[in-house]
């Protein structure tokens, strides 16, 4: 009996600071959306990770963004741009914008932003990138002119990528980034509890007045992909924006649900060109025909090869115009077995895959791989670790890796980054000159229909000799039928502001 | 052995813990050269497969893979574990326990305290961090984890036996023979003392699988495509309502294993110690 | 008297010492990890400088012994540090929250499982042999036998997928707190009872059995004092003593049980944020939890020593160990 009255002595005092936590009765007769959403690492923007985007996307804001439809630019806090050739860029900006804290927007923030991705200190993301500007001249408050050093007639998507959100030159990121992250966007952060949920409040002030539609996003942070399918299905969340397609199916059948598939991503399988066995493009090769697309859009999606799924041997997207289809390789065990004894390895070769499990379609994209490559001679050792270990530890250092790549509106930006000798996530080591050229004559040419020559050309090159698989997998997202107008495009940045709830 | 046979006889319900035991332990050892498939076998065609369609017995996971070939084949990781990790601290504990028993009043309570120091970490906890913070867990750091983390409970038991026969009159005499020490410690007290240490290596045994479950469930175990059972359990959770054989199957197999050894660790313990 | 103060005294002395070394090993065991922390927090895209800036900043350049004590002093001051993953973010605001709900859920399953397990002890020790043993004998092994996620998927099958009585996640919605939302313990509370229930139940009837055919009690009914009158009052009393060390003794699986039963169930706890810090290698965080783990499990099995030392004066004369 002693026992539990000291147990229960301890409780209260422990318990104390739960009563005396802000405890607030939901507010009645306002709309609000619930949202189920990963468990975010960073999220300071320019080393946000990408996890947990409702949160970033509503309190944030870009020069422009994407149309969900068509992929479309729109004006944001840019209301025009316009270029000579690719060099000079000049952005006129939105007036009568102001951030969170009250102070008002203008073409220093922009200039700051631009220049942060520069300070080593911040250990920017996108600092590779940017790092093609000159210099950044504000004209007047509202207007501000940036000079690249070299040609980049697209450079205006760059301002589109989810780590380039708009910040205030008067605010703390270093410090006050991950706890209270504050910018110019449709919401305001109004409480946060660490790893476990945020409250956004509507922007009072924000300047279109028509927006946002609803009153509050209550964002909770689940790691388990599955709990949060439950949360929908009980009715404790409203959407879930990452969902497996096993739980797609599921709940196709609950008439209350519905699941779209907002946009595509990619799965990039990756073989270093300068280790072995991959060294050999016979190698490669013989991977490749080992590869069954119906087989793989089936185990991992649990659909058919085309709706929403595709396989292929270019990093282009096939939904983007830049795709040129060069068909199906097809499987033939045959070949790859001959092409494996012609390049040395008659009994087969084994080599170890890294990957990370906790991705979605990580585990299963690995082990069918694993499997369909086995007839050939193939022994593929899966080296799953978390995602935040895969990426600091072993991805660029291996040589056969899978990783998860998010989408970008503008190829080249992909291209420059992950394929280019000097990108800095060039996974498979390539240093071929052929594709340096054309990822540079892509990112300097003006005329599109140049571009997509230079583009088909790049693309037989990857599918002749390149180091990649490309695995596209849809980024599905359940909602309650309350939910209307929600608008994701493949930036990732999602726009909430949009979304209306009955 | 005779009283252990004759009390075998009498009691359905340790034949019964013993036949499943036996059963587990052949599935282990011939069962992957039985069963159809390998378990990492994916059949696209069957995916989701209800119980005995297609060949499959106990039906399919999401990736059409076969269960009862991945529980079978996971029998394998678990019992390695399992029974080395029991093993390897009942030895390494009887060494420490009888040491520390043994010699000096010093040596004993240094001993005491370390162990006190070890045990103060719950072993979920201790095994979870260390397996989380190395990653890419094997059979071997898992077993030498929850070795270690077992070691201190099997030493205090074998030291408590120890003080009890320490001041027997065979062991005095052992003394003013002039046998070494190591000799009085393993060949004379030892064969005196083996029920209570076999019952507790039993017991431990079973606590071991459901510490090897639990770690798979935390994700910290075997890594896929390893057919572990707790990671199976977890992994198949998401499709409960569609195919709830993918879950209940790898339940069922953890239970059924660890109630057979709790049942034969308390028959062995009635019979060896209480009715002696 | 004076005996049991010099008794309680060392107890308290071994629980400081256990303190320190634990906090060491910890440090210890933390720092084998392998790779670079600043390399984890950064992403493999960071440059040299911003590591090593980072390095700097947040004193990882400095050699461990160092590093050990200045983590050990900001402890004594209460300071826990920062988490890695939220800079910014301190130790203190992520952790006793969560400590809270934890302790909620801990006690709402002590007083499920203490009472049913004693009460249902006690019974099958009363009808030794009887069918009613047999069951309750049987059930204790099997929910035993049973993990906690093993059990914990079975209740949500049961009382969340089938009934729809009780939520399938435990989450407190946005600006509310755990009292306005008592029913997400009741899932998780129940999945830890099914362990515990077997571990203490079986102990009780054991002791319970022992104590029964004991010289006193049959002299008692030798009196011809009722049945119920000796059992209440002279054989449970006696009896309760072993199954109050099993329950302190289990409290390591209690603990154990909380870091699975929380993640099954999504239950904002202390569990949970440990092994979100591991996964994450958030190492303060995983510092911190791991050693107010081992304090409160010591302190409870300190306790029971002492209670149980308090309680039979035997224990005291010879060390604390049977």
């Amino acid at each position: 009996m002693k026992k539990i009255l000291v147990l229960m002595i301890g409780l209260i005092l422990f318990l104390h600071p739960l009563t005396s936590g802000g405890a607030k009765e939901a507010e009645h007769g306002k709309k609000a959306i619930r949202i189920a959403e990963n468990v975010p690492g960073l999220i300071t923007p320019g080393v946000w990770d990408g996890q947990a985007v409702a949160l970033n996307s509503s309190i944030y804001e870009y020069l422009v963004e994407v149309d969900a439809q068509d992929n479309s630019l729109r004006p944001v806090l840019a209301t025009d741009w316009s270029t000579d050739d690719g060099t000079v860029w000049t952005f006129h900006l939105r007036e009568g914008v102001r951030f969170h804290d009250g102070s008002p927007f203008d073409a220093w923030d922009v200039k700051y932003t631009l220049e942060r991705t520069q300070d080593p200190a911040v250990g920017h993301l996108k600092r590779a990138d940017f790092a093609v500007i000159q210099r950044v001249d504000v004209v007047d408050d509202h207007t501000v002119v940036v000079t690249l050093k070299e040609r980049r007639p697209t450079f205006v998507l760059q301002m589109t990528d989810y780590n380039m959100a708009i910040l205030s030159r008067h605010y703390d990121y270093e410090n006050m980034g991950e706890r209270k992250p504050m910018g110019t966007g449709p919401f305001i952060l109004s409480q946060m509890v660490p790893k476990e949920n945020a409250l956004l409040v509507r922007n009072p002030d924000y300047w279109d007045p028509q927006l946002p539609k609803v009153d509050r996003l209550e964002i909770y942070f689940i790691s388990d992909l599955d709990a949060k399918v439950a949360m929908l299905e009980g009715g404790q969340v409203d959407v879930v924006p990452l969902i497996s397609p096993v739980a797609a199916q599921r709940l196709a059948s609950n008439p209350q649900i519905s699941v779209i598939a907002a946009y595509q991503e990619q799965r990039f399988i990756s073989m270093a060109v300068d280790r072995k066995p991959f060294d050999d493009n016979r190698v490669r090769l013989a991977f490749k025909y080992t590869m069954d697309p119906v087989i793989l859009a089936r185990n991992l999606a649990q659909m058919e090869l085309g709706d929403g799924f595709y396989y292929s041997e270019t990093p282009i997207l096939n939904t983007l115009p830049e795709f040129y289809d060069l068909g199906l390789r097809g499987r033939d065990i045959g070949k790859a077995k001959a092409l494996l004894a012609e390049a040395g390895y008659p009994s087969g070769v084994s080599v170890d895959l890294y990957y990370a499990s906790d991705h979605p379609y990580g585990k299963e994209l690995s082990q069918t791989i694993a499997e369909l490559a086995a007839p050939a001679g193939f022994a593929i050792n899966l080296k799953g670790f978390t995602r935040d270990v895969y990426l600091s530890q072993y991805w660029l250092k291996v040589g056969f890796s899978i990783t998860g790549w998010g989408g970008r509106i503008d190829p080249a930006i992909l291209l420059g980054l992950a394929f280019h000798s000097r990108g800095p996530w060039n996974e498979a080591h390539l240093v071929d000159p052929v594709i340096d050229s054309l990822i540079d004559r892509i990112a300097g040419e003006a005329d599109e229909g140049t571009r997509l020559l230079y583009y088909a050309e790049l693309q037989r090159r990857f599918h002749d000799e390149g180091a990649l698989i490309n695995i596209q997998v849809p980024k599905l997202v359940a909602l309650h039928r309350r939910v209307r107008g929600y608008s994701h495009p493949l930036t990732m940045i999602v726009q909430y502001k949009y979304t209306d709830i009955d | 052995m005779n009283t252990l046979i004759h009390h075998l006889k009498a009691n359905r319900l340790v034949q019964f813990a013993v036949a499943i035991l036996l059963f587990w332990l052949l599935a282990a050892l011939i069962g992957p050269a039985l069963v159809p498939f390998t378990y990492t076998a994916i059949d696209s065609e069957h995916s989701l497969s209800p119980p005995r369609t297609a060949g499959h017995l106990l039906g399919t996971d999401a990736l059409g893979r076969d269960i009862l070939s991945r529980i079978i084949h996971g029998s394998r990781s678990i019992f390695a574990v399992a029974l080395f990790s029991s093993l390897l601290s009942t030895v390494v504990g009887v060494l420490l326990g009888f040491c520390a028993g043994y010699f000096s009043k010093a040596v004993d309570t240094l001993f005491l305290a370390a162990m006190d120091i070890i045990m103060a970490i719950p072993t979920l906890v201790l095994a979870m961090v260390v397996l989380g913070v190395l990653g890419g867990s094997t059979i071997l750091s898992l077993t030498l984890i929850v070795s270690v983390a077992y070691v201190p409970a099997t030493a205090r038991v074998a030291r408590s036996v120890l003080l009890g026969e320490k001041e027997k009159e065979y062991v005095k005499a052992a003394r003013i023979r002039g046998e070494s020490h190591l000799y009085i410690m393993f060949v004379e007290i030892l064969p005196n003392t083996t029920a209570p240490i076999i019952v507790e290596a039993t017991a431990r045994f079973a606590y071991s699988i459901m510490t090897v479950a639990s770690l798979g469930f935390l994700g910290v175990g075997l890594q896929p495509p390893n057919p572990d059972w707790g990671m199976m359990v977890i992994e198949n959770k998401e499709i409960i309502a569609q195919a709830p054989w993918a879950v209940l199957y790898p339940a069922l197999a953890i239970a059924s294993l660890v109630i057979a050894i709790s049942i034969i660790s308390d028959f062995a313990s009635k019979v060896l110690i209480h009715e002696r | 008297m004076k005996r049991l103060w010099t008794f309680v005294a060392r107890e308290l002395l071994s629980l400081v010492l256990t303190i320190v070394v634990m906090s060491a090993l910890i440090f210890m065991l933390v720092e084998l990890m392998p790779g670079d922390v600043a390399q984890i927090i950064l992403g493999q895209s960071a440059t040299e400088e911003a590591v090593a800036a980072l390095r700097q900043s947040r004193g990882l350049d400095k050699p461990a012994v160092q590093r050990y004590f200045v983590w050990m002093s900001g402890l004594l001051r209460g300071d826990l540090g920062e988490s890695i993953y939220m800079k910014g973010v301190s130790v203190n605001s992520l952790l006793w929250r969560r400590v809270a709900h934890s302790l909620a859920l801990a006690f709402t399953a002590f007083l499920l499982f203490v009472p049913l397990s004693i009460f249902f002890g006690v019974v099958a020790a009363v009808k030794e042999g009887k069918t009613a043993d047999s069951i309750i004998s049987f059930i204790g092994l099997a929910t035993m036998a049973l993990p906690e996620f093993v059990s914990g998927v079975l209740l949500i099958v049961l009382f969340s997928v089938t009934l729809k009585w009780l939520p399938i996640v435990s989450i407190i919605p946005i600006g509310q707190t755990l009292w306005t939302n008592l029913r997400i313990l009741i899932l998780p509370a129940l999945s830890i009872t099914f362990v515990m229930f077997g571990y203490v139940s079986r102990m009780q009837r054991s002791s319970m059995i022992g104590v029964l055919h004991s010289g006193y009690i049959k002299s008692a009914s030798l009196k011809g004092l009722p049945r119920m009158y000796i059992i209440r009052r002279h054989a449970l009393r006696n009896a309760l003593l072993p199954t109050i060390t099993v329950i302190g003794m289990n409290m390591g699986w209690l603990f154990g049980g909380l870091v699975v039963v929380e993640s099954l169930f999504g239950f904002p706890g202390m569990g949970s944020l440990l092994l979100t810090a591991v996964k994450t290698r958030d190492i303060p965080l995983i510092e911190v939890c791991v050693l107010l783990i081992t304090v409160i499990y010591t302190l409870s099995t300190r306790l029971t020593n002492i209670l149980y030392g308090v309680l039979n004066p035997l224990i005291r004369h010879q060390g604390g160990q049977q």
